[in-house]
């Protein structure tokens, strides 16, 4: 991610200059939402929730997913739930 | 003041005989509505292997319950849970006020879609979709 993350810093700079190396970089994030987060999340659809535990069993940040910050909270804690019951992992391999 | 829901949800022993599971469930059933509160649905979920090893164990059997009640049944289901040695663990949520607040969500989005759908027609919308998609 880090990898990326330089690239898309040194397309800026490339671009219009006015960017120095410590501007923070601001992700861009596409507004418009392909798919609706359901208005009841079940801590017990695990094949919903794993849409946002990457490989690695992390909840998946809300700039990659895209979601609203109250339906990334609502997400989280489905997430939680399902993980002490373990229907998710807590650590990935 | 029976009116919360609360879901329930535990996980036994896999070794455990699936006559046992029905004597449990029919228990809990039985103990819930002597405290007074009343069993929406039992999910027998079944054996499933779990995300990670719990007390050495890869598998468990899920049951799930739909509860309906003071809380003060859920208190006593708890404490029984705990002193019973088949079962490796449990959780109770309570979900009367999340599926409330799911139900708003759903009614703020409808408005919204209405409201929409009048100012602007559909067709339009899906027009410029597949310009940006080209």
């Amino acid at each position: 991610m880090d990898a990326e993350k330089d690239i898309n810093m040194s397309e800026i700079d490339l671009g219009d200059g006015v960017r120095g190396d410590k501007a923070p970089r601001r992700f861009q994030r596409s507004r418009r939402q392909k798919e609706r987060v359901p208005d009841y999340i079940d801590w017990k659809d695990t094949d919903y929730l794993r849409k946002f535990v990457p490989e690695r069993g992390k909840i998946m940040p809300r700039r990659i997913s895209g979601v609203s910050a109250k339906d990334q909270r609502r997400i989280a804690k489905a997430i939680k739930r399902a993980r002490s019951m373990a229907l998710l992992p807590f650590v990935g391999d | 003041m029976a009116n919360r829901v609360y879901e329930v949800m535990y996980i036994a022993q896999p070794e455990t005989a699936n006559d046992d599971i029905v004597k449990l469930n029919e228990g809990i059933q039985k103990l819930i509505e002597t405290e007074g509160g009343s069993v929406v649905r039992i999910d027998d979920i079944g054996r499933r292997k779990l995300a990670y090893e719990i007390k050495r164990k890869r598998e468990g059997y899920y049951v799930l319950f739909e509860i309906e009640g003071s809380g003060k049944e859920i208190a006593e289901l708890e404490r029984r849970f705990r002193v019973n040695d088949a079962i490796i663990r449990f959780v109770t949520v309570r979900v009367d006020e999340e599926r409330k607040a799911g139900e708003k969500i759903r009614a703020k989005r409808e408005r919204r879609k209405a409201r929409r759908s009048g100012f602007k027609p559909t067709e339009t919308e899906t027009s410029t979709e597949a310009q940006e998609n080209q």
